[in-house]
């Protein structure tokens, strides 16, 4: 029998992300110019990597057309100046676009089909905006096959509030609040400035340094969560002060085996210890997470109280909080998102999964924690999680 | 246009300066008087702010092209403008942090002299245009262009840049000549330009060694006969900037723009300067739009027949089969004659191409071309038989000729398609239509004639079309003073005192004087008087002065007829065909307006 061989996170950067739309940061900016600048900064800070030693070339986007199309990660290679003998491609599983890109590479490497790989995502969801040009197959409603409120994000949100009525309106905003407070807390620490390369943009202002991303506010308070009106349903819970706004953004990660490593001299921060996608109701989305981190878990033999720290998306507060109540852990546990999620940096869909993983492994450095988890749900009814070890 | 705006960011403590006029890079971000409005206030800021450097950049794709050409006839006083540029460029130059030029795209004129005024410069790597077009337009790069480049570069370099390439077609220079020439210090990827500009701006540490002025006479003397082989004295701008480049030696940076002020507020009166920008107002855009095209649509070519093998014909054929890139068919009397041609067009054009060319002795190998053109002996009854043939074999086929000067419609071809020797070279096409020629017929041919990346002219039937009719006609006027004394040297020399590029005894060679001959006799056949065959009409030799006036006279008359005819719509596709297809100077502005131009300055 064949053995497979041990798959380590190297190193993973990302843009700073930017709010979707014309009055965004990134409007006039290309996505595969965005992907290209994280590849770019990512292969400048690992110098020991040689360009032609990448075995595949792995982006993620959710919206695989326009400035998203031409199976990205060959185009965004190519644009990127990575040698043509570098092959590459492009992967799609929405929110766990850059997780999935991450797996799969790591996959090609346990093969041995690569030494080395590069994965991220990138998503323009100003250019993109979800859910454009899909054509939902009409037997989905005939045939009841999904409830309709699957197909837009915040109303599976409320379906959680529907389904665990312990969390409230108060405690989605509380946490929402904590997420800005620790974000803007990052941005003066040294998180942000490992892990977000600045560039240059052109707007109709003529061209700016996008350096940090649109969405914080630190000034945010309880009382200001308070007034906002819900976004998806009369007297509903969810509103854009305690979920992620539309958001553009590119992440890239680089993978490599051990024995690669070792060839290299490369100082990895991460192992991959086992990941596992789950499938739920797609009404209940937001509840993916919470199969995907038992099995992983399972997969590992390790418990939940083994984990030293953990990095969630937060597409909406009631997502996580779901993910809180049904492991038992509390909402303001400091192992749980320490730099704050994307209710204050925001959610570029397929981009995300990498910057978990790049904000895990320095905070996993930083308290010489042992074993993290990276988890995020998906749209159409999935989790995905990778649990992952300190190697630093 | 749009107005173009200076806008002012933050990068840390790098001012971020943009020229930006919010169109895309189709229109060029030109320096207005509104641009200047908009200048001195982000120079205010800069002036007022705490900024460890600035960086200048443009638009995606373009820096900054310079003036802008459409307030040439605008202007009250040229003082005013000349300084405008001066005073801001020179508070530029004044500020007390580093200050970086990074030129990300089409940098020309007073772009380049805004670039020259920043302590250094960075350059994006694909950029191709670079450079000082004022001496074509029969000005001088006078808002310090003159004074700051052979201070950078040494004289020599710039005289080069801001004399001679203006002479030789404009030519501009790539992003790598800028930085081997030292106009640029740091040639840089396009891919993360701006960030690698900021960077290098923020550890902005140039040593620069004083330029060589040892061989400044030589320079001088070297420079001063090639302008003078070029224009022949006809215009003054060339030489007036290399006397400005040549003070420039001793010349404090004030004293040089006096210097400057004073050489444009005399050129820019002289009625060349607005001739020059007329000229360039048409070969830029008038001729880039047809303004009678049928709105058909054109007809997909994808095999292409040429009938000869000839050098035009060779010509021909490489560049469709360079350009359109699809099979092309050559076809002649003897197989040895297609061998040369195919091995000529074989070895020019990449491999993949050189494998869909063919040719041989027989008709059938045009069969299923969309386009014939034929390219054979100037004689009516062979053209009309090989098009006859053509025709059989390719019933579907738009048949097109390259004749010089016979009718279109008599040999049976759909439309015209003349161009000029060298093919490679000479930008113009004149497409001719005949009554027959239909709207999609029109449509591919303005269509083809775009993918070769030529200029096309839409013109009549008529003989000689518009180039060698004018040409043609000019010509009688010097055989007239040769018949009655005058020398060679003297006709060529009234010609070149135009400032046409070329002595019409050297063109005469050049286009062989049996075809000259040939184009003539087409011509008389049509209009025996204008174009007699020989000129008794005596009264001894002419000056200099009266051949170049006559032939000016005779030129702007056949225009008339031209006009009256129909053969085109508008007097600017004249001086578009004449600029285009026969070197006219940019600073005579077209024919009408050269004449007028000629009769000011004498």
């Amino acid at each position: 029998m064949r053995e497979l061989r041990e798959v380590f996170f190297v190193d993973g950067v990302r843009t700073p992300f930017g709010k979707a739309g014309p009055k965004g940061q990134f409007w006039r900016t290309r996505a595969d110019d965005m992907a290209v600048k994280a590849v770019r900064e990512l292969l400048r800070r690992n110098p020991a990597i040689p360009p032609e030693r990448i075995g595949d070339v792995v982006l993620a986007a959710t919206a695989q057309v326009g400035d998203q199309g031409l199976t990205l990660g060959r185009d965004v290679a190519l644009l990127a100046g990575i040698p043509h003998t570098v092959p590459g491609f492009a992967i799609d599983r929405m929110c766990a676009g850059a997780l999935t890109a991450v797996t799969a590479a790591a996959g090609e490497i346990a093969y041995g089909a690569a030494d080395v790989a590069l994965a991220g995502g990138v998503e323009h969801m100003g250019h993109h905006p979800m859910g454009d040009d899909v054509d939902f197959n009409p037997r989905f409603a005939s045939e009841r096959l999904i409830d309709e409120s699957a197909a837009v994000m915040g109303r599976t949100a409320e379906n959680l509030h529907d389904l665990f009525p312990a969390i409230t309106r108060e405690r989605a905003d509380a946490f929402a609040l904590t997420s800005q407070q620790r974000a803007a807390a990052a941005w003066a620490n040294g998180v942000m400035r490992e892990t977000v390369v600045p560039l240059a943009v052109f707007t109709d202002d003529g061209w700016k340094v996008a350096e940090r991303d649109e969405f914080l506010r630190a000034d945010t308070s309880l009382d200001g969560l308070a007034s906002l009106k819900p976004a998806f349903r009369a007297g509903g819970r969810v509103t854009a002060g305690n979920s992620a706004g539309l958001t553009d953004g590119a992440t890239a990660a680089f993978l490599a085996a051990e024995e690669t490593v070792g060839e290299l001299g490369l100082a990895p921060k991460l192992r991959l210890v086992g990941y596992a996608y789950a499938g739920v109701e797609p009404h209940l989305m937001g509840i993916g997470p919470v199969p995907a981190t038992k099995r992983v878990l399972d997969q590992a033999g390790i418990s939940l109280d083994d984990v030293d720290l953990f990095e969630l998306n937060e597409p909406f507060a009631v997502q996580v909080l779901t993910w809180c109540d049904e492991l038992g852990i509390s909402a303001d546990d400091p192992r749980l998102n320490p730099y704050g999620g994307a209710i204050a940096c925001g959610h570029p869909l397929a981009a995300t999964g990498v910057r978990l993983i790049a904000q895990l492994a320095y905070g996993l450095r930083e308290r010489r924690g042992r074993y993290g988890l990276t988890a995020l749900c998906i749209g159409m009814g999935m989790g995905a999680a990778i649990l992952w070890e300190n190697v630093q | 246009m749009a107005d173009t705006v200076f806008k002012l960011n933050r990068a840390g403590s790098i001012a971020l300066v943009t020229i930006d006029n919010g169109e895309d890079y189709r229109v060029p971000t030109t320096l207005g008087r509104s641009a200047f409005a908009s200048a001195v206030s982000v120079i205010d800021e800069l002036e007022r702010g705490d900024w460890s450097a600035a960086v200048f950049t443009g638009k995606p794709f373009v820096f900054c092209v310079g003036a802008d050409i459409d307030e040439f006839g605008r202007i009250e006083d040229p003082r005013d403008g000349i300084r405008a540029g001066h005073s801001l460029f020179a508070r530029i130059r004044a500020l007390p942090f580093p200050t970086v030029a990074a030129i990300n795209g089409a940098c020309l004129g007073g772009g380049l002299e805004l670039a020259l005024h920043c302590d250094a410069r960075t350059i994006a790597s694909n950029v191709r245009h670079i450079g000082f077009p004022e001496v074509a337009l029969s000005i001088i790069p006078g808002w310090g262009g003159t004074q700051l480049l052979p201070r950078l570069v040494g004289p020599e370099a710039a005289a080069r840049i801001i004399v001679l390439n203006p002479l030789r077609q404009n030519r501009l220079l790539t992003a790598p000549e800028a930085v081997e020439l030292g106009i640029a210090d740091r040639l840089l990827e396009p891919v993360e330009f701006v960030d690698e500009s900021l960077a290098f701006a923020a550890s902005l540490s140039i040593e620069r060694s004083a330029p060589d002025w040892s061989e400044l006479e030589t320079v001088l003397r070297k420079t001063r006969a090639r302008i003078d082989d070029a224009v022949h004295g006809a215009t003054r701008a060339p030489y007036a900037a290399l006397d400005l480049i040549a003070g420039a030696r001793d010349w404090t940076v004030e004293e040089g723009y006096a210097a400057e002020e004073q050489a444009m507020a005399e050129l820019l009166v002289n009625p060349q300067a607005q001739a020059s920008a007329y000229a360039f107002t048409v070969v830029e855009r008038r001729s880039k739009r047809p303004p009678n095209l049928p709105d058909a649509k054109p007809r997909a070519v994808q095999k292409v027949g040429i009938v000869g093998a000839g050098l035009m014909a060779t010509q021909l054929a490489t560049l469709f089969l360079r350009r359109l890139e699809v099979p092309v068919v050559l076809r002649d009397l003897e197989q040895s004659r297609v061998d040369d041609a195919l091995a000529s067009i074989r070895s020019d054009v990449k491999p993949c191409l050189a494998t869909i060319v063919d040719g041989g002795t027989g008709w059938e190998q045009f069969e299923g071309c969309d386009l014939v053109l034929e390219a054979v002996f100037e004689e009516l009854d062979v053209k009309r038989e090989v098009l006859g043939q053509v025709r059989k074999i390719a019933p579907d086929a738009i048949l097109a000729t390259n004749t010089s000067s016979l009718s279109v419609e008599a040999m049976g071809a759909d439309v015209g398609l003349h161009f000029f020797n060298p093919v490679a070279v000479m930008p113009l096409v004149e497409i001719a239509r005949t009554p027959n020629t239909t709207d999609e017929q029109l449509a591919t041919a303005w269509d083809v004639v775009k993918k070769l990346r030529k200029r096309g002219a839409l013109v009549g039937d008529a003989p000689g079309f518009v180039v060698n009719r004018l040409l043609t006609r000019m010509t009688t006027v010097l055989m007239d003073a040769l018949e009655n004394g005058n020398t060679v040297e003297e006709a060529d020399e009234a010609i070149l005192s135009i400032g046409m590029p070329m002595a019409p005894s050297v063109l005469r060679e050049m286009v062989g004087p049996a075809v000259a001959q040939h184009v003539l006799e087409t011509m008389h056949a049509a209009w025996p008087d204008r174009f007699p065959l020989t000129a008794p009409s005596g009264g001894g030799p002419r000056t200099l002065e009266e051949i170049r006036d006559q032939a000016l006279a005779a030129v702007a008359d056949e225009v008339q007829h031209l006009l009256a005819e129909g053969v085109v719509g508008d007097p600017a596709d004249v001086d578009a065909c004449l600029i285009l297809g026969a070197g006219w100077p940019l600073f005579l502005g077209g024919v009408v307006t050269g004449a007028r131009t000629t009769a000011a300055l004498s």
